[in-house]
């Protein structure tokens, strides 16, 4: 049945990650089903896109789009013009000779099914980018390359050279693809889509536009990074330390081109200006002639072929940089032409290394004897990468020289032009010919590794194949690669394409003699390096520079130190200075409005000054500053200021009519100092240091005024907003609605307990839960308490009174205590069922009058907490049995299903129904659902408070091992009291 | 809508408590199987119950699924949930993290200390209580609920390095509650009322002298939320303390970051919108810068940090400084492209807590700083050796390194996974306003979240590099089903973001559009008042 | 009338402020226990100064705004409260965790060099 050639399109970009995806699955052993598997993939794969080729010949084009994220402009598309379709080939093609080369050259051990998902993947993300028509899809498929190029160089990650060169490859070529994402966004926002299309279709916008040439720098960024040319090349000779079959693949034959695809690409969009020939065609230049240099001096064979493929990458990029629609030609047709005998050579010198076992040329020689084949192949590849006629590298030299020939602008480098090409295509000619004789011929070679054979059939034979290639093209160039050319060229170049011709003699012309020069002039360098190239490791003058280790110091220095500093600079991990930023901060945005709008007291009508009062907050004032003084060496002393503050806050709250609050107010108060005593105890005393250095006293005394002047600040800001507020009219306030329906619809008369329980019950609800969730906290973090070495031991007092009993012989010990505490106990015991009741009074009274829950719950707990003060923790406890978790359990469900009652009546949470009943003694008490909810807040108060206040008492029960392992300081039965 | 939908609406709150109430009722610790039993099936509840609500707001035309009137008292009086999309897809976000985090935890974490199980229903009733409340006053109490139980969770298992980061996560949040209540107070003294809706209602008729208490009572509390968010410089708590949390609960603490982005987002615009009159846009240049700052130091911590926790924790700071600087453009587009990013990011970050654990496995302590050290000073290449063979990573190691690439493209915004998406929706929204030239702050925020993903690939390929390559001779940890497959789950969700970017897109622009223009929300809330004006029914 | 509760609120909160500013956790304790009086009161200013009238029906039937203090801050005050009753007891225990475990009561959890 035919399938349309959309479809077509999805099954190529999907047939490698489905591949990849399978691949991962099988065991790492099954390297034969992983090599048939890979093989069928890519095989398939360029079956369905040469089967596309009838569409796509002059100026076709098959396209499918899916909607994505049409908000954002970004649309799944697919589009394959002649252009994309000839490195479509390429990609599938090489990709399938590779996988079968591949397949020899992994070792069984290798565990396979890694690589070939990787790489896979990779074919996958490489045919996304060439069939993207919409440029944040290309940039997608970019940024994968890179992830499964960084993977593969990856691959052998037991070397420091693998792990080093793909964390540089990752890193150059993602900065470089982030730089053309942000390039293609600033086009997008240009042109108004990423389109690809609606871009190449808006170039005269684009080169008007004030943003040109920082989007072209961008975008080049991204293009030059990948496609390696300086000075971002140093990455590619260091990804060497990828299995050949990726260097082959990847790092010559397809992802190094994405970069000079995409300048192809997009050249009829951005091309056509100074900026695009200065930039692109010198970045260009310097590749091609450094990387030739540079290649004449490696000693290993894959670093020879690295540095030559920099720079036929430089020559291709020089010549879309010249910014012709010959250029352009010319370009297309070398991109292909590399491709195929660059791999060939990479696959050669794979074979090489692994029959031989070394990859030094100085080791090599006179290999020519026992690989013949090899060696041909070698050799004929290496010819066409020097541009010797009859090859198909001749072809596309000769249009680069006819190409450089011609005037661009003129300038002087543009004159030079010419003359510089032909001595670094001398270079090109020395380095192929030296990759030739000294690895093939010359004596037979001396101690290798392994003794040196012709490879398998099938090992040689993708190479076979791709110099065949060379060959045929070379030759017969009009039949074989002339119309493909034509259909990619008439997709970059529209339907006027200029002039040329593929034929092999085009008479005496100057370009013929530039090849004739740069051929005999490569021999020449050769034979006059030979002596130096034997013995010498690496260039002459820039032996030197290293582009890793330059690379590995930016990296630390900027990742690294750099970071850390300002870490260290923008940063704090200590909490007084968070604290400092975050008053600072507060107080800024509380001061900074009321400076711009400027805020005044209205001056309403003062209450009446009561001398009573004055004095209240005389005694608290002084309270609140001596305990700030005294807190940091008489904790006591402190706490006891602390809870004058507070009483003084209690009675100003009666006298700001809220006797609810001033009751809370004195439980808690009550509550928080048992609590804080309790901890004193294992909080060791601090001793007063005078003796300080004087330079500290000082700083310290700085550190002293600054946070002065800030708590000065804050005081004064928070009073200056009270005062501002209580002096302003208040507005019509939600209050009121309180006050007018807490009896007809809340049945209290205690309006602040009618909203706690029901008009706001849910924060009561959610208060409780805070108290409960604190509550278990507590007891889970002092399950695993170690307190402070200091504190274990038996308190003093405690020690003087049983040492007192110890010397009287008729005395048990801990009988002064008790004689001391005879009395208190007592009352403290008879106390129980006083404070029980008042708590349950307080419960039921909450409603109409102040109390409720939460000061019955507290008041409750006081009650045990006494009990437990008096005879201690033993005593207590194996008398009465208090859950206090369970308690707060069952008191939380009671809020709940009171709450959740509601929903019976089809009400919402927490709504609730009330009346009146007539209880002897107590008299009437309002029967509201609130009160059962209140119930629950009762239950989970006692539990919480309980529980918090029992765990820390256990602490003097439990035995504590001093932290360094010292013995057992147990301090048993010290109750505390 | 049904009677059983509107109940549904504070099920979010109400069956978590429930849930951590029973297992108190139960004793605690006492039965911890049946606690964790509880706790599993209460969190996948809420998932569903997320999900439903999630489709409702959706339907609703209005995009406000339901008002739920507490204790059915009329507006602005009682205090009112409010289902809205935002409320809802953060809700399900929550659940879906929170899933994830129970399960993992289920493996060991859980035992390593006492009443994880409890403690972690209550953190989900705070979070989704913050999310849905429409009450100034309520959302502290919530807020508290959070908190209190965030303490507990990351004080779980003590320990020194806990209890010391602890120590400082409480003192500077008791602090900024203070503030809190400064500033809730400050506003109702000043607005009158504590409902949010109704309050927006009130903005353009403050008296002119009033406005100045009004605008510092909304600077204090806004101080409140963005220590929560992390915004620089009050977030230098947030690194120490999620690095020392244990892993399930740093992998929630993922979301706590985004509860306070998400009511400065929500306030923000329902306040000072266009409606607000003078009092509009306040604040937002603070906030913008405030939000690049963030991202920047977020992004140095990131490269400064030596363990994989701290570099998470920077990653935080840096996704919560991202939404809070796109929040402050102001525009429809961005503020639905910030949205976008925050779902990504925080499932992102999410996994990677999850992961660092299980990575960190059966290392030695020290192999960071080492491995630091190592690269500071260089190590001389090793001899030429072309023809090793690689070594099979076991197939645990496989899936986590899978698992931890996965995290890095999330974390540093690169394809295929939706950070990519995220960032792209971001800037180019941000690029291309609707009307109107590009605003000054998008040429800003371009370079800096392109550098910030930049150095989030540099700090993670290093990072991944120390655990995965570079030491061949690591022990394989010891990895259990249920431990992976959460991570594999929040990343694939990640994935399919990416694949459905579409319709997720469109749905983050109808939240961000009808955030931009509340009106629907205060109707939705205050209409719910005028259909029943007396809604009390008669005594019993 | 209202300038003394003011005063009053500023020193509270000042005096808190410093303590929260201090080194030692004993001092951080107290400071927020300070501050959360200060914020209280403040709380209650917020519903303007009444005295005299505090929000309890005399007779059972809808009380009239006029005749009593603004209820709701108290509520507000009463919750907050409770809320820092709570956390003021956790502070106090993972500050004598810390303590134990970290061997000083600096807030850092060691002695600044």
């Amino acid at each position: 049945m035919p399938i349309s050639p959309e479809t077509v399109l999805i099954v190529v970009i999907a047939l490698p990650f489905v591949g990849s995806c399978l691949a991962a699955l099988f065991p790492a052993n099954a390297w034969n089903t992983e090599a048939y598997l890979a093989g069928v993939v890519a095989l398939l794969a360029l079956v369905l896109v040469i089967a596309t080729y009838p569409r796509v010949v002059d100026g076709g084009l098959v396209q499918y789009k899916a909607a994505w994220v049409a908000e954002l402009g970004l649309e799944f598309n697919l589009r394959m013009d002649g252009f994309a379709w000839m490195l479509a080939a390429l990609i599938t093609g090489i990709g399938f000779l590779v996988v079968l080369y591949a397949r020899y050259y992994m070792s069984p051990a290798d565990p396979v099914p890694r690589f070939f998902s990787f790489l896979l993947a990779f074919m996958g993300a490489m045919l996304g980018i060439v069939l993207s028509g919409n440029l944040i899809q290309l940039v997608f498929f970019w940024e994968m390359t890179s992830l499964f190029s960084f993977l593969l160089i990856g691959y052998w990650h037991q070397t420091a050279q693998a792990r080093d060169g793909a964390r540089m490859a990752l890193i150059i070529t993602s900065v470089g693809g982030l730089c053309l994402f942000a390039g293609i966004l600033i086009l997008g926002q240009i042109v108004g889509s990423y389109d690809l299309d609606r871009v190449l279709a808006a170039s005269a916008t684009i080169r008007s536009h004030t943003l040109y040439v920082p989007t072209l720098v961008l975008i080049l960024l991204g293009a030059l990074t990948k496609s390696a040319q300086f000075p971002f090349h140093f990455w590619l000779p260091h990804a060497m330390a990828a299995p050949t079959p990726v260097s082959a693949y990847l790092h010559s034959a397809t992802m190094v081109k994405a970069g000079v695809f995409l300048l192809v690409r997009l050249w009829p969009a951005l091309g056509g200006t100074n900026e695009w020939l200065w930039l692109v065609a010198s970045a260009g230049l310097v590749t091609f002639i450094l990387g030739a240099f540079l290649a004449v001096f490696q000693q290993d064979l894959k670093g020879l072929l690295a540095y030559s493929t920099i720079s036929h990458l430089g020559l291709i990029t020089l010549l879309i940089g010249l910014d012709t629609p010959l250029g352009q030609v010319a370009a297309v047709f070398h991109i292909m032409n590399h491709a195929t005998f660059k791999a060939s050579l990479f696959m050669a010198a794979g074979i090489i290394d692994h029959e031989t076992g070394t990859r030094d040329i100085r080791r090599l020689s006179g290999l020519w004897r026992f690989m013949p084949i090899t060696a041909t192949l070698a050799m004929v590849a290496a010819a066409a990468m020097a541009g010797v006629p009859l090859l198909n590298g001749f072809l596309s030299k000769e249009m680069f020289f006819a190409e450089t020939i011609e005037i661009h602008d003129n300038s002087l480098v543009d004159q030079a032009l010419p003359y510089i090409v032909t001595v670094a295509s001398m270079l090109t000619v020395a380095y192929s010919l030296r990759f030739i004789h000294d690895v093939f011929f010359g004596p037979p070679p001396q101690a290798l590794p392994r003794a040196p054979h012709e490879p398998p059939f099938l090992m040689r034979f993708p190479a076979e194949v791709l110099v065949l290639a060379c060959l045929v093209v070379g030759i017969v160039p009009a039949f074989t690669i002339g119309p493909l050319l034509e259909t990619a060229l008439r997709a970059v170049l529209g339907p006027a394409i200029p002039a040329y011709s593929l034929r092999l003699w085009h008479g005496f012309t100057p370009e013929l003699l530039m090849s004739v020069v740069a051929i005999f002039g490569g021999v020449t360098v050769y034979l006059m390096l030979r002596s130096y190239l034997l013995v010498n490791e690496g260039p002459p003058l820039l032996r030197r520079i290293k582009g890793q280790r330059i690379f590995e110091r930016v990296l630390v220095t900027i990742s690294w130190r750099i970071a850390r500093r300002l870490e260290g600079l923008l940063g704090t991990r200590r909490l007084q200075s968070q604290l400092q930023l975050l008053v600072g901060s507060a107080l800024l945005v509380g001061v900074v409005p009321l400076w711009m709008r400027g805020v005044r007291s209205e001056g309403l009508a003062p209450a009446a000054f009561d001398f009573v009062f004055g004095m209240v907050w005389a005694v608290g004032i002084a309270c609140a500053l001596a305990a700030a003084y005294q807190a940091k060496f008489h904790r006591f002393a402190a706490l006891i200021l602390l809870g004058g503050a507070g009483l003084m806050t209690c009675v100003s709250f009666v006298w700001l009519s809220a006797p609810d609050l001033a009751l809370t107010q004195l439980v808690v108060e009550t509550v928080t100092t048992v609590l804080l005593l309790l901890g004193l105890r294992w909080l060791p005393k601090r001793i007063q240091d005078f003796a300080r250095p004087a330079r500290t006293a000082s700083i310290i005394r700085w550190y002293r005024v600054r946070d002065f002047a800030i708590a000065l600040a804050a005081g004064s800001g928070l009073s200056a907003l009270a005062y501002v507020v209580m002096t302003h009219p208040q507005p019509d306030s939600i209050g009121r609605f309180f006050v007018e329906n807490a009896y007809p619809n809340g049945g209290g008369t205690n309006i602040v307990n009618v909203i706690l329980v029901d008009f706001r019950a849910f924060d009561t609800f959610g208060e409780i839960t805070v108290l409960g969730i604190v509550a278990i906290t507590v007891y889970a973090l002092l399950r695993r308490f170690r307190p402070a070495s200091e504190s274990i031991p038996v308190p003093e007092q405690q020690r003087a009174q049983d040492s007192y009993d110890e010397t009287h012989p008729d005395r048990l010990k801990g009988d002064t205590i008790k004689s001391t505490m005879a009395t208190p106990v007592l009352m403290m015991t008879m106390l129980f069922p006083v404070i029980g009741s008042a708590a349950v009074f307080l419960l039921l009274r909450g409603h109409d009058l102040p109390g409720g829950g939460f000061v019955a719950g507290v008041t409750m707990a006081t009650a045990f907490i006494l009990q437990y003060m008096a005879h201690g923790t033993v005593w207590v406890e194996t008398r009465l049995h208090v859950l206090p978790v369970r308690w707060m359990g069952i008191g939380l469900l009671l809020a709940v299903s009171v709450g959740a009652a509601a929903w019976l009546f089809d009400k919402p949470f927490l709504s609730s129904s009330f009346s009146y009943i007539d209880i002897p003694l107590i008299g009437t008490v309002p029967l509201a659902t609130a009160l059962v909810f209140d119930l629950g807040v009762f239950a989970l108060v006692v539990g919480a408070t309980v529980l918090m206040l029992i765990a820390i008492a256990h602490q003097s029960v439990r035995s504590h091992r001093v932290p360094n392992g010292g013995g057992p300081a147990v301090s048993r039965k010290t109750e505390v009291r | 809508m049904t009677r059983l939908a509107e109940h549904l609406m504070i099920a979010p709150v109400v069956l978590p408590s429930f849930a951590g109430a029973v297992m108190l009722a139960l004793g605690g610790e006492a039965r911890r199987n049946v606690n964790a039993a509880l706790n599993l099936v209460t969190t996948f509840t809420l998932v569903a119950i997320s999900i439903a609500l999630l489709r409702a707001a959706e339907s609703a035309p209005t995009g406000v699924a339901g008002v739920y009137r507490l204790g059915d008292w009329p507006t602005p009086f009682a205090i009112v949930l409010v289902a809205d999309r935002l409320a809802a897809i953060m809700l399900l976000l929550t659940s879906i993290l929170a899933a994830a985090a129970v399960v993992f935890s289920l493996a060991r974490w859980h035992r390593v200390g006492v009443l994880f199980h409890p403690l972690f229903q209550f953190l989900l009733m705070g979070i989704n209580g913050a999310f849905l409340t429409g009450d100034l006053f309520n959302l502290f109490v919530f807020f508290e609920v959070l908190l209190a139980a965030s303490y507990g969770l990351a004080l779980h298992g003590s320990g020194s390095a806990r209890v010391i980061a602890g120590l400082h996560y409480i003192v500077v949040n008791l602090a900024a509650s203070l503030f809190f209540l400064i500033g809730v107070s400050l506003i109702y003294g000043v607005a009158g009322t504590l409902n949010m809706a109704d309050l927006a209602a009130r903005m353009p008729a403050i008296r002119t002298e009033d406005r100045a208490l009004l605008e510092a009572g909304a600077g204090i509390l806004g101080i409140a939320f963005l220590v929560k968010a992390g915004m620089w410089p009050l977030c230098f708590w947030l690194p120490g303390t999620y690095a020392a949390a244990p892993p399930p609960v740093a992998s929630m603490f993922a979301i706590l970051t985004k509860v306070g982005a998400y009511i400065v987002l929500r306030l923000w615009l329902l306040l000072f919108g266009a409606e607000a009159g003078a009092s509009a846009q306040f604040g937002g240049e603070w906030l913008l810068v405030g939000g690049m700052a963030t991202v920047a130091f977020g992004t140095i911590g990131s490269l400064a940090s030596q363990d994989m926790a701290r570099l998470a924790a920077f990653s935080v700071l840096v996704s919560s400084g991202t939404v809070l600087a796109a929040i402050a453009i102001g525009q429809v587009g961005v503020t639905g492209g910030a949205l976008f990013y925050l779902i990504s990011s925080t499932l992102g970050l999410g996994a990677f807590f999850l992961l660092i654990e299980l990575v960190e496995r059966g290392r030695e302590p020290g192999a960071d700083v080492l491995a630091v050290t190592r690269e500071i000073y260089g190590e001389e290449d090793e001899l030429e050796d072309s023809h090793e063979t690689g070594i099979a990573i076991p197939a645990t190691m496989g899936i986590l390194g899978l698992a931890f690439i996965g995290c890095a493209l999330v974390v540093s915004g690169l394809p295929p996974l939706s950070g990519f998406m995220a960032k792209f929706a971001l800037l180019t929204s941000a690029l291309n306003p609707p009307t109107g030239p590009t605003p000054t702050a998008a040429w800003v925020l371009l370079p800096l979240l392109i550098l910030s993903g930049l150095a989030a690939l540099i700090a993670m390929t290093r990072a991944g590099i120390r655990a995965f390559w570079a030491s061949p001779d690591r022990t394989v940890p010891r990895v259990r089903v249920i431990e992976i497959v959460p991570v594999a789950v929040l990343l694939l969700l990640c994935a399919i973001q990416t694949i459905q970017a579409g319709p997720i897109m469109r749905f983050m622009q109808a939240t961000a559009q009808s955030l931009h223009d509340p009106s629907d929300y205060i109707r939705g809330v205050l209409g719910s008042a005028v259909d029943r004006p007396d809604s009390r029914r008669g005594q019993t | 009338m209202e300038i003394i509760l003011a005063l009053g609120i500023g020193v509270l909160a000042g005096s808190g402020v410093w303590l929260i500013l201090r080194p030692r956790t004993f001092q951080v304790i107290i400071g927020l226990s300070l501050l959360s009086y200060a914020v209280n009161l403040f709380i209650i200013a917020m519903g303007r100064l009444r005295i005299g009238v505090a929000p309890i029906l005399a007779e059972r039937a809808a009380g009239d705004p006029a005749h009593f203090a603004d209820p709701l801050p108290q509520a507000l005050v009463l919750t907050a409260i409770v809320i820092s009753f709570a956390t003021t007891a956790l502070l106090l225990v993972v500050l004598l965790a810390a303590r134990g475990l970290a061997g000083t009561d600096h807030v850092d959890g060691r002695e600044p060099e």
